[in-house]
């Protein structure tokens, strides 16, 4: 049975209005509880890093956010409209449609870890296939936004090639590209670099801080700490399904307060 | 060689109006089965109500020897459904039958065995359930498959050499009339096999080259 969250306390003016809003998330696989009640804002032009030990919830809470996985309970706002729920003709709260989720869910791009490019398209292909079909922009400037997308992640001389014939790092960087031709309004990284070479690694990473300091609003789930150290406005640290700690980064990775934080950390500076 | 020119060379007309014969029977079983295939593989994996019996359907077609399909349509169809009119038309029907089994479950394997990620990719970039199969999934599925595909044609021309024994007039039914007449099976049927041979032969070939295009071209793993 699917428990919806209270909704937020009314807004006073658009700018308060979050971006994305996470309220009380639960997600749970059968018996496993794999989220169990994750809620949190991300801003305008923000960056929020979510960190944890594999299996915390990280990656799930991610495919929540644009309903890849429906939440058993909790809501995800976009700009202050619930993404699963919507108010119907005679004021009463029911699920959305598959269409109508479809419909909200293209202003968040996503960036998977295994990069999911369409293998029978060439770069381009992938980059202006949603924006045509979707948007229904023209193909003449689906290919002019879509080549100044691929000019951001650097790869414009790779348009007409198909993806297999891309290095790893490339074929992110093109699937970044991907996302972003859709004008989304916020940007979703699940581990965009766990399946990459440390070398292509800081390739893909590099577009990523371009992103941001062009103001892209991100989520980015990630192993990275350096990334989430420098980068984001704020860390967010799972564990077993819970917020354990969150915070600016400095104060998370410099004071951590949770023991189970101090520990997760360790490992990475050893 | 004077054999050789009496018996094949100077047949060769009789040898190619079956071998046209043969083609066509082929080319219209290639082309229903892909059609039956396709309409089996669907109703299995999208259509619940009809899953049973699609996948009785498949398993019929399969596990029934194409000899005893091909009598089947040709004898019983015809008083039991008014049709096929004539045997050509049960010829190709059996052929067609038989593939479409075969044909639904490579489709099957070709969709299962696109990545799940591929159709995130589409829906977290808003394309619909229908965009995301016509656009994503089909090309991948024909991509993958169109080897295997291919090679069912090849499976096709072999089968098609029975039906000769429902009197339709194809290659190995014009070989054994000339042999018939003659007395002399050594050259005809020699040359028959020889025609098989090359076309099948063609064929392969030709399911090969695009296997390997794919596989430079897309990376794809084609089977």
């Amino acid at each position: 049975m699917r428990v919806f969250a209270p909704k937020p306390s009314v807004p006073i003016s658009m700018s308060d209005v979050p971006s994305i809003r996470i309220a009380g998330i639960h997600k749970s696989f059968g018996p496993l509880e794999v989220l169990r009640g994750v809620s949190f804002d991300v801003h305008r032009g923000s960056v929020v890093s979510v960190i944890g030990a594999s299996g915390s919830g990280k990656s799930t809470l991610l495919r929540c956010v644009n309903y890849l996985e429906t939440p058993n309970a909790g809501e995800i706002y976009i700009d202050g409209e619930p993404l699963g729920t919507c108010v119907d003709a005679r004021g009463q709260s029911r699920p959305r449609s598959l269409g109508e989720i479809n419909t909200m869910r293209r202003e968040l791009g996503v960036v998977f870890q295994q990069f999911n490019l369409w293998p029978h398209m060439t770069v381009l292909g992938n980059v202006i296939e949603a924006p045509i079909r979707v948007r229904k922009v023209s193909r003449k400037e689906a290919v002019e936004y879509g080549e100044e997308c691929l000019r951001r992640v650097k790869l414009l001389d790779k348009a007409d090639e198909y993806p297999a014939r891309l290095s790893g790092g490339q074929q992110q960087r093109a699937a970044i590209a991907r996302a972003l031709a859709m004008r989304p309004k916020a940007m979703l990284f699940d581990e965009a670099t766990s399946s990459l070479d440390p070398e292509l690694t800081d390739e893909v990473l590099g577009v990523m801080r371009e992103l941001a300091a062009d103001g892209t609003t991100m989520i980015v789930v990630t192993h990275e700490m350096n990334f989430a150290h420098e980068v984001s406005d704020r860390v967010i640290f799972l564990h077993q399904g819970l917020i354990e700690e969150e915070g600016p980064p400095a104060d998370l990775f410099g004071a951590p307060k949770s023991e189970r934080l101090r520990q997760f950390l360790s490992k990475y500076r050893k | 060689m004077g054999n050789w020119e009496r018996l094949v060379w100077n047949q060769r007309d009789v040898l190619l109006a079956g071998f046209v014969v043969t083609v066509e029977v082929c080319a219209i079983a290639f082309a229903a089965a892909i059609i039956g295939g396709l309409m089996l593989c669907l109703m299995r994996l999208y259509v619940p109500p009809l899953r049973l019996v699609a996948i009785v359907l498949i398993e019929f077609f399969r596990d029934t020897p194409i000899f005893v399909q091909l009598m089947w349509v040709a004898y019983v169809w015809p008083e039991v459904f008014g049709f096929p009119n004539s045997f050509f038309n049960a010829g190709w029907l059996a052929l067609a039958l038989q593939s479409s089994g075969y044909l639904a479950e490579t489709f099957r394997a070709g969709i299962e065995a696109v990545p799940s990620g591929q159709r995130e990719a589409a829906f977290s970039a808003g394309m619909s359930q229908a965009q995301t199969f016509t656009r994503i999934v089909v090309p991948q599925v024909a991509l993958a498959t169109a080897p295997s595909i291919v090679n069912q044609f090849t499976v096709i021309v072999k089968s098609s050499t029975l039906i000769s024994v429902i009197t339709v007039p194809d290659l190995m039914s014009q070989s054994q009339k000339l042999v018939n007449v003659w007395y002399e099976p050594i050259e005809i049927l020699t040359a028959t096999a020889a025609i098989y041979i090359a076309f099948v032969f063609a064929i392969s070939l030709a399911g090969k080259l695009l296997a390997d295009r794919l596989r430079q071209r897309y990376g794809l793993a084609a089977s």
